[in-house]
């Protein structure tokens, strides 16, 4: 009882820490749109930036005593300009925003920074101790770019055969998705009787919390207790001449660990799509000409964002792979590349190389999203509508 | 209770603008129209004065003093919209008291000052109502009411009936101006409808094109347009207007088209009058008000011929829709008249109503007020 | 031809039609029950075995409800395993990050939606640009920062590798819903005498409660299902969320399967539950996000 209390005091602690430093913020936004056109205001910022500098460095790094109070004049100097540009105009919309900026930098842009210091530098699991006392590294240039391309992220599977398996994975996996969300989408829109409940069911899949979806499948995949073989088993027990023509229980995890993960995370997708192209469809629908020249061009602008943020995430999606074939001794047959990543960073613990590794995924599937922009032609016809 | 002033007003978007060095005084009680057409700059102007928008140039003074960096709290103004804007979240009563609430003023009195404002517009059984449960008449009313409890310096009310039904806008419209009688405040009031902006208000402003067109009294307006916009935007059903040329040698003035020739009273202009012995034609626009063509079915052999394509029956009144030479006329006369689409028939105008405008300028160009026997138009010779 | 034999061919057809009428319409039927079958028979499964007494956990058999159908799984979840910690970890640590999220994104979503500030568009481009992120790739970073800061098996490394994971979706979802709010609500606010931001308080805030709900559903089910985050900061069995000792129970022995059916149908119950009562605001605020922006 006292340990659940704890807990809720500490972490309701940390909330009010958060909140005082949004407050510090939003003074210091406050501040600085209010009093830009006094004319002591831009020596006073750099002289309190430059004294909050080296208070910073008395603290935390008392050898860069200079350099800290130096870096913070700096900074602070080239903000009150734009203070000034901006002459306390939209101070409500940045004073709003500057929590969530706050927020993202330090939690998504920070740590792609650092990410790139990494790459370039020699971080594993002998130097973790160093770095964490000092916080230096050495530097090894781009050795570990080099590695990602010439060795194996794990142990045998090899940069190239990831790429190719990433992208068969993406795009079996949205055509089916879509495929199958399509029929689904098609046989609801009828007028039918229990529309409401058939739909409830369908989306099941998407509503589970996906870890139970995921393990749950596995489980039916099970080469002895799953469903698959059992059926496959009785039907061989009721027909045995089945068995004779070739058919048999089969190992899918160790054997088939791709299809089995496909078929996974196929049978989790679809519901999505469904609901996005139902909402795009209308009744009425359901000859072929009509499908072709009603429904697609209908259901286009729905369907066009989904297939967009569906490729994305299935690119990028690490759960079902990882919780299919992640225990100790599982199968890299089945790894795209940021399941790869995940397992070389957390289970293989090469962090720089896992960094280099990031940041090569990082620009295909940006190389594989201008493409896609520039073939779509730009988000503007997507998503600015307004 | 103040007085209102906007001292050169411009306003630009980026590189477009809006309302070119505007120039307004409004006087304390004062009922101040402001009508246009949509997009003219009229609601613009008006969210200026409330600081909703800010103004590029010029200065906005209320009461004396210059507001133009106060945002709309500090103001002391109320305003109603044109879709009403009741809080959907809150009842009737918290509605209105809200902005007393702000104020924190005591619980008595914002009670007080709810419960009045209820009785003046007979909406007390709707105070504990949702907006959502209430009809667009008694939306308005609590619009109104929301804008009256604050006691305000002025009133600004955006096209307060035009999502409103003809029948309900009529009884609104009394409200409002036994309201304004009542209160005894400065209102400025935007519409685009010229019916309200005639009957409403002590004085009016027509705006287009991001200026203002005339000012003064309704009559003023009504009477003697400024220019050839004014003319065609004030009144209905709208002017007739009539292309053509006028002519004065020292005989009186005399307008003529393809069809017709018509005298008009003197020429206030001696500058004009002047200018004009040369005997040239000058190009212009004349321009008369339907009930100020008279139509005969006789046929005198020197009166205008026209053909009478169109009757619409209103009640006591019909419209006359004719054809005069290329030029199309409108004609309201009394619902006995016996006319029927074909008949040919002679016109005239009131003289005393005619309405001469420079062809290039569009300006007014004055005539004297005159009240002459009716004269016919005359054909062309 | 006389009008009978007419009529007769017309009845005719008419028959003919409503038969393939008929036909079609069971033939979506039995589509649509077949295809129901296959979404939700894991589930029932996952049902039939938390309720298989103990020394049957491990079987072939296919029956629903298994023949001495008894709950001991469930106590023996609720009692042998760390299984209610799980569940208060997840929730704590759900809570906190989704308040976090939602009040960041509520703000800066009004930001967004009535302010055309310097750099509002590429902002909102980069909103977008942030799904692109693979999270694999923001794990290593973060996961090293958490460390450095001896944050690791906390609740608060936890909350900070969450707060901002559903921020730019939020923003999205919100920003969509305030873009529908009349202008003219808070310039009458305005008017009436509050601030831009007693404005946002007063008047947007109590409007927006759907789509704030939304957002916060939206933040919860995401930490609340979350695997591998937890997996790589969270290494003391104490510590775990549901998550991970889901899947250690259903990893190492297969006679801790009933145990994983019990702890799995316990955590899905409610899950769905919210998420089919909700699936219709939650799916109309994924289209007016995602779609319309």
């Amino acid at each position: 009882m006292t340990a659940l209390l704890g807990s809720i005091i500490e972490v309701a602690r940390f909330v009010a820490v958060i909140f005082f430093a949004i407050a510090l913020l939003e003074a210091y936004l406050y501040v600085h749109f209010h009093l830009y056109d006094r004319r002591w205001f831009l020596p006073a910022c750099v002289l309190a930036a430059a004294a909050a500098g080296l208070g910073a460095a008395r603290l935390w790094a008392p050898d860069r005593f200079f350099e800290l109070g130096l870096a913070a004049a700096m900074v602070e100097t080239a903000l009150a300009f734009g203070f000034i540009r901006l002459r306390g105009r939209y101070a409500l919309a940045y004073m709003m925003l500057a929590p969530a900026i706050l927020g993202l930098t330090l939690l998504i842009i920070y740590p792609l920074c650092f990410e790139v210091y990494l790459s370039f530098h020699d971080l594993k699991l002998t130097t973790i101790m160093q770095w964490s006392r000092t916080g230096a590294l050495p530097f090894v240039g781009i050795k570990h770019f080099v590695k990602v391309f010439t060795s194996s992220p794990l142990s045998e599977v090899s940069f190239w055969q990831l790429f190719l398996r990433t992208i068969w994975w993406t795009f079996i996996n949205v055509f089916f998705h879509v495929t199958g969300g399509f029929a689904l989408a098609l046989l609801l829109n009828h007028k039918i009787k229990l529309k409401g409940i058939y739909r409830t069911f369908l989306i099941i899949p998407w509503a589970m919390p996906q870890v139970v979806a995921v393990l749950a499948m596995r489980g039916e995949f099970h080469s002895q207790y799953g469903f698959i073989n059992i059926t496959i088993q009785r039907a061989i027990d009721w027909l045995p001449l089945l068995g004779k023509a070739g058919l048999h229980p089969i190992q899918w995890l160790t054997q088939h660990p791709f299809l089995t993960c496909s078929v996974i995370n196929i049978w989790l997708g679809i519901p999505f799509m469904m609901v996005v192209i139902l909402g795009g469809l209308q009744y009425g629908a359901s000859a072929f000409q009509q499908f072709r020249m009603i429904t697609l061009p209908l259901i286009k602008p729905v369907l066009a964002p989904a297939v967009t943020l569906g490729t994305v995430w299935t690119f990028n999606n690490i759960n079902v792979i990882y919780l299919v074939t992640g225990q100790a001794g599982g199968t890299e047959d089945a790894d795209i590349m940021v399941s790869a990543l995940y397992k070389a960073s957390f289970s293989f613990y090469r962090y720089s190389y896992s960094a280099a590794f990031a940041i090569v995924i990082f620009f295909i599937l940006f190389a594989f999203a201008m493409a896609w922009l520039k073939w779509t032609r730009g988000t503007e016809s997507v998503y600015e509508r307004d | 209770m103040a007085s209102v002033s906007l001292r050169k007003i411009t306003k630009r978007y980026k590189d477009t603008e809006v309302l070119h060095d505007v120039s307004l005084d409004i006087a304390d009680r004062e009922f101040m129209i402001l009508v246009g057409p949509s997009g003219c700059g009229k609601s613009t102007l008006l969210r200026m004065i409330a600081g909703l928008e800010e103004c590029t140039e010029g200065e906005i003074v209320i009461d004396g003093a210059i507001v133009n960096h106060l945002p709309p709290r500090e103001r002391e103004i109320a305003m109603v919209f044109q879709d009403y804007a009741l809080y959907p979240h809150m009842t009737v009563e918290q509605n209105m008291s809200f902005g007393l609430r702000l104020r924190k003023l005591p619980k008595s009195q914002i009670d007080a000052r709810v419960k009045d404002a209820a009785n003046i517009l007979q909406i007390q059984p709707l105070l504990k109502r949702k907006p959502s449960q209430l009809s667009g008449g008694q939306r308005q009313r609590v619009a109104i009411g929301r804008a009256i409890v604050r006691k305000p310096k002025v009133f600004l009310f955006d096209e307060p009936l035009s999502n409103l039904d003809a029948k309900l806008r009529e009884e609104m419209r009394i409200e409002i101006a036994k309201l304004h009688q009542r209160l005894q405040t400065t209102i400025i009031y935007v519409t685009h409808d010229q019916v309200e902006a005639m009957t409403l208000g002590s004085r009016m402003a027509v705006v287009n094109g991001g200026r203002i067109q005339q000012m003064g009294p309704p009559e003023e307006v009504f009477c003697r347009p400024a220019n050839r916009f004014v003319a065609g935007f004030i009144g209905s059903p709208t002017m007739n207007f009539v292309r053509g040329a006028f002519s004065d040698i020292g005989e009186g003035p005399r307008f003529k088209d393809d069809v017709m020739s018509v005298d008009l009273p003197p020429l206030v202009d001696g500058e004009l009058r002047k200018a004009l012995l040369d005997g040239k034609p000058r190009p212009a626009v004349l321009g008369v008000r339907p009930d100020d063509v008279y139509v005969m079915q006789t046929e005198p052999k020197d009166a205008a011929l026209a053909t009478v394509e169109v009757v619409e029956l209103l009640g006591h009144r019909k419209n006359l829709h004719l054809k005069a030479g290329k030029g199309k006329l409108l004609a309201t006369v009394d619902a006995s008249f016996a006319g029927a689409p074909g008949d040919r028939v002679s016109i005239a105008f009131n003289p005393g109503r005619l309405h001469l405008f420079d062809e290039a300028t569009q300006e007014r160009i004055a005539l004297e007020a005159r009240t002459a026997p009716r004269q016919g138009a005359q054909p062309t010779a | 031809m006389n009008e009978t034999d007419a009529r007769a061919v017309y009845q005719k057809a008419l028959k003919a039609h409503r038969f393939r009428e008929r036909a079609a319409l069971a033939a979506v039927h039995v589509g649509l029950v077949f295809y129901v079958l296959l979404s939700v028979y894991p589930l029932l499964r996952i049902f039939s075995v938390s309720l298989r007494p103990g020394d049957r956990i491990i079987s072939t058999d296919l029956s629903l409800i298994p023949a001495g159908a008894s709950f001991l799984s469930y106590m023996k979840v609720l009692h042998e395993t760390n299984f209610l910690f799980w569940l208060w970890n997840s929730l704590i640590i759900t809570c906190a990050t989704s308040a976090i999220g939602v009040s960041l994104a509520a703000a800066a979503a009004y930001a967004f939606s009535r302010f055309r500030f310097p750099g509002h568009k590429t902002g909102l481009t980069l909103l977008l640009g942030n799904e692109m992120i693979p999270a694999a790739m923001l794990l290593l970073p973060l996961f090293l920062m958490i460390m450095k800061l001896g944050l690791i098996n906390t609740y608060l490394g936890m909350i900070i590798a969450y707060s901002v994971t559903s921020l730019p979706f939020s923003i999205w979802i919100l920003k969509g819903y305030y873009d529908t709010i009349p202008k003219s609500l808070e310039e009458a606010a305005l008017v009436d005498g509050t601030t831009r931001f007693g404005a946002f308080i007063r008047i947007i805030l109590p409007l927006s409660t759907p789509a704030l709900a939304i957002a916060f559903l939206f933040n919860f089910t995401q930490a609340w299902n979350e695997y591998l985050v937890a997996r790589v900061v969270l290494t003391d069995a104490r510590m775990y969320t549901w998550t991970l000792g889901l899947f250690e129970l259903q990893g190492q022995y297969l006679t801790q399967w009933g145990m994983f059916a019990a702890a799995s149908i316990l955590v899905t119950i409610p899950v769905l539950g919210v998420f089919l009562y909700s699936s219709k605001w939650l799916i109309s605020g994924l289209t007016l996000g995602g779609v319309k922006g």
